[in-house]
């Protein structure tokens, strides 16, 4: 990590970079990519939740004027395997380009069509005829673990399990409709022995479309050289790069990746969504094909996991935890997509920022017939925060325990390891605690009838698992300086953050320094913009790539100026020598020409890989999301009524304040809709609520009366001055501290999400139940 | 039966006169496709986002829910015409620039236009009536307490401008 004692740069320039384009609409998003002869794709999608396909007849489709290219199973089956390998997932094989024997959910993609236009396409898979078999439907987890539930794949598909380290350990179709199982254990099992309670709690997480505004989206064209260009709204450029050339077999340098901003992504779009039909309809009609979904469509192409999580905690009468048992379940949807990944987050993450002696967790991907699942912000960390935080306050609550005081009896303190073999805690929890505690009057707590106060702590490893990211700078003669890095400009502030951090070291302007435009034929390797890894990972290595840079100039001018390095400095593309101002022009011009250089630096970042971390590589650095609600609750009508919300995250040093801000705060918005009625609604098959205006969002009404966001900068992180990731943190506690205000305020106990006011009624209906029965046994 | 029709309107100062357009158009898909405009992002295209927000004499509207048939005889600002003639920005563009009330950008231009709009209407909104206000367009980044700030600065600047 640099550290400067006085940074100038980052100080005096706050705006963001990507201002002008935005607010004056000329930001460019794939959705305004257009190419000649452009085709438009449409796609025919699955009525059934599950069904055999009998026979498709999409003869009249193909008749159809402007119809250039018609896909079904027919087409894929044209071409041989080493051609064509349609099938695609992250560690499995399992999502076909389009059905080939079933369809495995309501809105799966039977068929294909590219046309001149939008309407002729919808036009033409009008006409497709398909013969379905239905077949029994398993749309929620139980159901999908019955005994008698049909099995989803019959044929095992091709997967992967990578490697783990110490105590983790995976496995692919470990039952019945599990895809994958992560496992994790540390201690003797015996630690449950000595306990002087165990507690056992079962708690269910909702399931969230992201949403993003901006659709599904990417253009294509395979080319009559055969070259693969694609234009998409994708996270990862890089690893699609990788699976689009394994499907259609094509080496990695015929195939160019192109991103342009995304509006908006939150997880979904990682690897394949629209890139594989888009490629294969070019294919077919050797014309570029955009295919863009309709916001409906989205819902029916990634979302976020439910899960029933139950944990089994061992304690002592002072409430120290002890250890810890826990069974995840996450409803995976029809394909395994990110799943395997978001299990192993979320069996990872399920300890909390707590210290145990004993530990073992399981995760298992259950598949059901509801549409796929995948990374969301959080990625498994907001369904295990959700069950691990309300159950310390469950806990405190039965021991007679506050609950501030049960959280600061067991928190790790910085540097302490997560678990054995893994990094140290780098923040101060308990000084996040207190700040959040502060905030909401935790000691002096508003005495209203039906009103309660909550606190809870986010947790969750941030910046992937063994994550490598490469940056290159290069700078003219003039001193223009650009900036070649993978990290995609999604909303987190990339284009803002990366190229001030190169100011910052290069001690030049920040409008000297341009991020350059993502080609994955020029740009250097990343392995995706998630995982809040923008500044701690990527950050990393822009920063080595500028230090690199630097030393470069530096050399060059000492020599030219025959002198030490060390006697000179680098200010705003000239040298400084004591008083002395030499301009570094003239030095490059006078020893390469005319024509002038340029010189460039390289850097690299990627945590060590220790087989002694349970995820083989240690943690880059943990991301916290402190949370303190007040709330009341109307216990007429079962409302929450969130007085106040209060959320803080350690940006360890804030690159810029604004964008942590922004970042905690989206993040926290997204987790009160998810606290009190975002969600989507399956009525067995039937997915009751896929669209914008029946998927109730938050909107700014929905704000709390009073929304707090506290940005600390506790100067620990690996990154940059000593900055770390904050993109997710602020979704994690917001569920939990809401659901602990309310047991605080009307003595009730929610454990399912979203925190409905059916759900709260019944709760409240519930407990005078109970309180009359006790009232009459009394008697 | 014609399916074309011809209409006349003002679009971003700029008058046109008999221009036709095909009867199934939106006002989106005009903007966009014939004119070039592509300020204007397209989400939902059910009208409730609000991310193509556009002025039609004052009011805020959604132009993926308006058939382009509509705009006759009317008078269209897009966010490419809320700049001045000399390339500054106005006071809502700046202030969201300043306050950084946007993250992916995808739903600023609509968000402006409806900010816009509200200050035209009312140069003093109270911060329940941004909160109103605001509440027809979705940001899914943001948390939209940034976004009332900048409309509140912007309903600054502009009295600062003319007083």
């Amino acid at each position: 990590m640099t550290k400067l004692e006085t940074l100038n740069i980052l100080t005096s320039d706050t705006r963001r970079r990507d201002a002008y384009d935005k607010v004056t609409g000329r930001a460019n998003y794939t959705t305004d990519v257009t190419l000649p002869n452009m085709l438009h794709a449409k796609v025919l999608r699955s009525p059934m939740g599950h069904a055999r396909i009998i026979k498709i007849d999409s003869s009249s489709a193909r008749k159809i004027m402007g119809v250039h290219a018609v896909l079904t199973r027919e087409d894929i089956k044209k071409y041989s395997e080493s051609e064509l390998m349609p099938v695609y997932g992250y560690f499995i094989k399992d999502q076909p380009i389009v059905a080939m024997d079933k369809v495995l959910y309501k809105g799966d993609i039977v068929a294909a069509v590219a046309a001149e236009s939008e309407r002729i396409a919808n036009k033409a898979l009008a006409t497709i005829r398909v013969d379905y078999e239905p077949l029994p439907a398993v749309t929620t987890i139980n159901d999908a673990l019955a005994s008698n539930a049909p099995e989803l794949f019959e044929e095992p598909p091709v997967g992967i399990v990578p490697a783990y380290g110490e105590g983790a350990s995976g496995k692919l179709r470990s039952k019945k409709n599990i895809c994958y199982t992560f496992n994790y254990e540390t201690g003797s099992a015996n630690a449950f022995n000595k306990c002087d309670h165990v507690f056992e709690d079962e708690f269910k997480f909702s399931r969230m479309h992201h949403l993003h505004l901006e659709p599904f989206i990417t253009v294509a064209s395979w080319s009559d050289d055969n070259k693969i260009d694609i234009w998409t709204a994708c996270q990862n450029p890089f690893p699609l790069r990788k699976e689009i050339s394994r499907i259609f077999k094509k080496p990695e340098n015929d195939i160019s990746v192109k991103v342009s901003y995304i509006g908006g992504g939150f997880g979904a779009k990682n690897n394949c969504k629209t890139e594989p039909i888009a490629v294969m309809l070019s294919r077919i009609a050797r014309q570029p094909v955009r295919f863009c979904l309709t916001a409906e469509e989205g819902f029916y192409t990634n979302t976020q996991h439910a899960a029933i999580l139950k944990i089994k905690t061992g304690v002592m009468n002072d409430g120290s935890l002890v250890a810890r048992e826990s069974e995840i379940l996450l409803d995976s949807g029809a394909y395994s997509d990110g799943s395997p990944l978001v299990a192993e987050k979320a069996g990872y993450r399920i300890p909390g920022p707590y210290h145990y002696e004993h530990l073992k967790t399981t995760c298992h991907c259950v598949m059901t017939n509801t549409a796929p699942a995948g990374p969301f912000r959080g990625f498994g960390g907001t369904q295990t925060t959700w069950a691990c935080e309300s159950q310390i306050d469950m806990i405190a609550e039965r021991l007679g325990i506050s609950p501030y005081q049960m959280r600061m009896n067991n928190l790790l303190d910085k540097g302490q390891a997560f678990v054995p073999g893994e990094s140290g805690m780098d923040s101060d929890i308990k000084l996040g605690l207190d700040l959040v505690a502060k905030e909401i009057n935790y000691k002096n707590p508003p005495k209203e009838p039906n009103r309660g106060i909550g606190l809870s702590i986010g947790f969750k490893d941030g910046g992937g698992v063994n994550k490598p990211a490469t940056a290159r700078i290069k700078a003219s003669t003039n001193g223009d300086i650009f900036l070649q890095c993978g990290t995609i400009e999604m909303g987190q502030g990339a284009q803002t953050a990366l190229p001030n951090i190169v100011a910052e070291i290069m001690n030049t302007p920040t409008e000297r320094v341009r991020l350059m435009p993502i080609d994955t034929n020029h740009t250097p390797f990343d392995q995706g913009t998630n995982a809040s890894s923008s500044i701690a990972v990527m950050g990393q290595a822009v920063e080595r790539a500028a230090l690199d840079l630097k030393s470069k100039i530096l050399n060059f001018s000492a020599e030219q100026l025959n002198c030490k390095t060390e006697e000179i400095k680098l200010d705003n593309w000239t040298i400084r020598k004591g008083n002395e101002t030499i301009p570094i022009i003239p030095m490059i011009m006078g020893f390469y020409g005319g024509t002038g250089f340029e010189f460039s630096g390289e850097g690299f970042h990627k945590s060590p890989n220790s087989h002694l971390a349970p995820l083989e590589a240690p943690c880059v650095f943990w991301e916290y999301g402190w949370g303190a609600a007040d709330v009341t609750v109307d216990i007429e009508t079962g409302q929450i009524i969130v007085n106040k919300l209060v959320v803080s995250g350690d940006a360890g040093k804030a690159i810029n304040l604004n964008v942590c801000r922004g970042q905690d705060e989206g993040a926290a918005i997204m987790g009160l809709g998810q606290s009190l009625f975002e969600t989507m609604i399956y009525d067995n098959a039937d997915l009751i609520n896929g669209d914008p205006l029946s998927y109730r969002v938050p909107m700014a009404r929905d704000l709390p009366a009073s929304f707090i966001s506290l940005t600390q900068e506790q100067g620990y992180g690996p990154g940059p001055f000593g900055s770390k990731g904050m993109g997710e943190g602020g979704i994690l506690p917001v569920a939990s501290a809401i659901a602990n205000a309310v047991y605080n305020a009307v003595g009730v106990r929610l454990t399912e999400l979203p925190m409905s006011p059916d759900r709260v009624n019944k709760a409240l209906l519930e407990k005078q139940y109970n309180y009359c029965k006790q009232d009459t046994s009394r008697d | 039966m014609k399916n074309t029709t011809t209409l006349s309107f003002i679009l971003n100062s700029k008058e046109y006169e008999s221009i036709e357009v095909p009867t199934c158009v939106t006002l989106g898909d005009l903007l966009r496709e014939e004119f070039g405009l592509r300020g204007t992002n397209l989400s939902c295209n059910q009208g409730v986002c609000g991310s193509c927000t556009v002025i039609i004499d004052g009011n805020p509207i959604a132009a993926c829910h308006t058939f382009a048939f509509e705009i006759d005889g009317k008078n269209i600002r897009t966010i490419e015409g809320l700049e001045c003639a000399d390339g500054s920005l106005d006071p809502v563009q700046e202030s969201f620039a300043e306050l950084s009330a946007f993250q992916c950008g995808y739903c600023t231009p609509g968000m402006i236009m409806l900010s816009r709009a509200l200050l035209d209407q009312n140069p003093n909104p109270s911060e329940e009536l941004i909160k109103e206000w605001i509440s027809s367009n979705i940001c899914r980044c943001t948390g939209y307490a940034m976004i009332i700030e900048a409309v509140q600065l912007a309903a600054k600047k502009i009295k600062e401008s003319e007083a």
